[in-house]
């Protein structure tokens, strides 16, 4: 068994004295992988078939291969981003007590809305790609219906609710093991304070659910802005903003795909190399760039968006560029100097972890390049920009994924796959993945447009090569396959013993195979941490100047206000925001009353959570102009309405206030900020 | 339609192949070394060292690159810059008033859709992808060019805009 385990792990990892994950992370990680795994085959088949279109070898409609386009970015998007919380959910539970209900729970809305997506796409025909740019999601052009448009929104919300889930409880129970958010990102440490920070897959599962949480408000905000107009054709979006927001949630999302993935990498290169991946000064304060510069570099998107604040172009600018810092100096740096001179064990699951590394940098150089306003307006959405993603989502992200179920196979085989196919796999993906980019950073650099059912006359070519090479990637993936095979199949024969029984009464004796306990089954209990930790407003200064802004607030209600704000719909629903914020200070005050407080645990941080995801949606969508304007006449029921917005926002303060001081509070000022930010753009009635 | 090796373009991807190359000869270095037996000690030492040269030599090209690149940036500034063509975008069509544009004169295009988001990409007669810039609904986008070689100029949708955005195309002529 000894020497059976270190085939897969270098001898010196023993030494590094790292938990053994638990039975319920296994079978968690192998959920969140499988499905992951299945969703990529099933995609990349998309991908391949529109590819096959573009090379006019196969003849999907212009309907369908934009169908399948939008089908393939929603479905990669939910396969990889499932396998990598997974991922990080596994690596991370060793030293903090997530919870499995939570998990689960993000599962199941996840896998239902990409169900829904599916729908939504192929039996409802709904086109409008992944991104779902506002207006064209009811500019149909006669392809697909209102009720196609309605799933897929409602599916990626689920979506959205899933992933902010997960970003909720990863944000509670890291900084209530660590001992609050400073501590948890390592600020404490870099001040010279705390000479024990978090490992560093906290520090990234920290950063990662601060920005989903932020990002999948943004989502969750556009998403229901859209869903709104689809109910009330009176509604109307400004569509800068709906852009801005739209790119916000899908740009940090895919970004945090990756992020989400390094927390699990951080945990695999020690197994191979026999050095720990410790926190070090240079880590933490690559994080909080990276905290910093993924939210503000979304902006390059609209680079091309001339009206786009200045401001705002240039600071993508600055922070595109910068958030490749972080990962070249620090994250890839150190990755190859624990491989370096480390006598690495060379693996499956190693060898697919440091390709990832290659596609990375490799993929982000594109992006920086991209990511220059004269390079952007020379490569604005041709296909340089599918070259770039492609690149360090296939190449790196997918090679990630594949490397985590390598390794769980490993772990449970003892062994890893044979030379040849370890060769045969990675050589035909590897060849086949920088041949399909390869394909379309020329095509870009010849300024073929992306998102094309038919590309222009004469650039079929690069196509059908791209075709060969999927084909290759496809033929590598499918040794990959074979190979994980192999390692289940080693792994389940090492679960059982051979023994022979003998029957006590006849005297018989015939083999039977017995199930033995998986490793780490004989399971350590989880560290134990309260939840929830600390109050939103914490000592007298603090209520002191929450019942202040309070009092403030309540302006909000004064006739002379509401009867102001009635000269826009933007105004009024910036007034709404303001009865919002009343009620929801109001909650959170009631929640940090330490008699309340006391009362508070993980039942109602359950109920916390539920009230954080759904009061924004209930909010925006009571916003509709059909419902509020007959009221709009009628005093009382006008008054009324306003103490609903506020009765509202009084369940998102209690359902923060239930969440703990670091957690409570941002999910206090998403809430607050979602209302605020939907008055800036949404109007109509 | 036919496409050509723009220079700008090429450029570009030179750049980023030789980045690549550059890169990717790191890892295979990396690999090769991986089976070697250096102590810990001695790779962190050399490392840091180059580590902090590595920063410092992004940072400097950060603030070169970004810095440069402001100097070229595609948004229209200041007041009327010469003849305003005015172009909008709609499902799947382009309008493009005028159409015949004098060559060596700069023109403003006010670039604005009347359904869903599209892009004016501005392809020259040789097929090089000059430029481009969104059509939104509710705004104007105001590029400022000046043409320099006579002939049609074809435009292509670099937005997705539904059923038929890879038909959406339009051209308008450069004369002298």
């Amino acid at each position: 068994m000894e020497a059976a385990a270190t085939a897969v792990v270098h001898p010196r990892y023993v030494e590094l004295d790292v938990a053994e994950p638990r039975v319920t992370e296994r079978h968690a990680a192998w959920l969140f992988a499988g499905t992951g795994v299945a969703l990529f085959a099933v995609m990349g088949l998309a991908g391949l078939a529109m590819r096959l279109t573009q090379a006019e070898v196969l003849g999907l409609s212009p309907a369908w291969f934009y169908r399948v386009m939008t089908l393939h970015g929603a479905g990669m998007l939910a396969g990889a981003l499932l396998a990598m919380m997974g991922a990080l959910w596994y690596v991370v539970r060793q030293t903090v007590p997530l919870s499995m209900g939570r998990l689960l729970t993000s599962y199941v809305l996840i896998v239902v809305g990409a169900v829904a997506v599916v729908a939504a796409t192929l039996v409802g025909g709904f086109a409008a790609g992944w991104t779902f740019l506002w207006p064209l999601p009811f500019h149909a052009a006669g392809q697909w219906s209102t009720w196609a448009t309605g799933t897929f929104l409602v599916g990626l919300l689920l979506v959205g609710a899933g992933f902010f889930l997960f970003c909720l409880d990863v944000l509670m129970k890291t900084t209530e093991t660590y001992g609050g958010l400073l501590r948890t990102l390592g600020v404490t440490y870099l001040r010279g304070r705390d000479d024990s920070p978090p490992p560093p897959q906290v520090l990234a599962a920290t950063v990662v659910a601060i920005e989903g949480l932020e990002a999948c408000a943004a989502g969750v905000m556009i998403l229901v802005a859209l869903i709104s107009r689809m109910l009330d054709p009176k509604l109307t979006i400004d569509a800068l903003w709906a852009k801005n927001f739209t790119y916000f949630f899908g740009h940090s999302v895919f970004n945090l795909i990756i992020y989400l993935a390094i927390g699990a990498v951080y945990v695999l290169v020690p197994r191979y190399a026999g050095r720990p991946w410790r926190t070090t000064k240079p880590i933490v304060v690559a994080w909080l760039f990276t905290l910093l510069f993924v939210m503000a570099a979304y902006s390059h998107h609209l680079y091309m968006d001339f009206v786009q604040p200045g401001g705002l172009q240039l600071m993508s600018t600055f922070a595109s560029f910068g958030a490749a810092i972080p990962v070249g100096v620090v994250t890839a740096f150190t990755g190859l100097m624990l491989v370096w001179g480390s006598r690495f064990r060379w693996t499956l699951a190693s060898s697919l972890v440091y390709l990832g590394f290659a596609g990375w940098v490799i993929g982000g150089t594109g992006a920086v390049l991209d990511s220059i306003i004269p390079f952007n307006f020379l490569f604005h959405n041709t296909l340089w920009v599918v070259a770039h993603f492609h690149t360090y989502l296939l190449l790196c992200v997918i090679f990630w994924e594949l490397a985590f179920v390598a390794y769980l196979l490993e772990e449970a085989a003892g062994a890893t796959a044979s030379r040849a196919q370890t060769r045969l796999a990675l050589g035909g993906m590897g060849i086949g993945g920088y041949g399909l980019v390869g394909m379309w950073y020329l095509s870009g650099v010849l300024g073929i447009p992306r998102r094309y059912a038919a590309h222009p006359t004469g650039t079929a070519g690069y196509s059908l090569a791209a075709s060969i090479f999927v084909i290759v990637f496809a033929l590598g993936f499918l040794v990959l396959l074979w190979a994980f095979a192999g390692l289940a199949r080693t792994a389940r024969a090492r679960r059982y013993e051979h023994v022979e029984v003998t029957d006590t009464w006849s005297g018989g004796r015939w083999p039977v195979r017995r199930r033995l306990d998986e490793p780490g089954a004989a399971t350590r209990p989880l560290p134990r941490v309260t939840e929830p930790l600390g109050v939103v407003f914490t000592g007298p200064t603090q209520l002191g100047l929450a019942v202040a802004a309070a009092v403030v607030s309540l302006a909000a209600f004064f006739p002379q206000v509401v009867e102001a704000s009635e000269t826009s719909t933007g105004y009024h629903h910036l007034d709404h925001a303001g009865q919002f914020l009343f009620g929801a200070l109001v909650g959170a005050i009631v929640a940090s009353l330490p008699r309340v407080a006391a009362r508070l645990d993980r039942r109602t941080a359950d109920l916390g959570i539920a009230a954080v995801i759904a009061v924004p949606v209930v909010m925006m969508l009571v916003m509709l102009p059909s419902l509020y304007g007959p009221v709009e006449d009628r005093p009382a029921l006008h008054f009324l309405y306003h103490v609903g917005i506020a009765a509202l926002g009084l369940i998102i303060g209690l359902g923060a206030g239930a969440l703990g001081k670091v957690t409570g509070r941002i999910a206090l000022v998403l809430g607050v900020s979602m209302a605020v930010m939907y008055a800036a753009g949404v109007g109509g009635g | 339609m036919r496409l050509h090796y723009g220079e700008p373009q090429v450029a570009i991807g030179i750049a980023f192949v030789v980045i690549a190359v550059l890169l990717a000869a790191v890892f295979v270095v990396g690999w090769r070394r991986s089976v070697a037996d250096v102590p810990l000690e001695r790779v962190q030492a050399v490392g840091y060292w180059v580590r902090k040269r590595w920063l410092a030599f992004l940072c400097a090209l950060l603030v070169v690159v970004v810095g440069l690149s402001l100097f070229r940036l595609p948004y229209a500034s200041g007041g009327t810059h010469g003849r305003v063509v005015t172009v909008k975008g709609g499902q799947f069509f382009w309008s493009i008033d005028p159409g015949r544009i004098r060559a060596d004169a700069p023109v403003r295009f006010d670039v604005t859709s009347v359904d869903v988001n599209h892009g004016f990409g501005i392809y020259d007669p040789a097929g090089h992808l000059i430029g481009s810039v969104q059509a939104m609904p509710g705004y104007h986008n105001k590029l400022d060019l000046t043409f320099h070689t006579p002939g049609v100029y074809r435009i292509l949708c670099l937005e997705y805009c539904g059923l038929a955005h890879h038909l959406m195309q339009a051209s308008f002529t450069v004369v002298r």
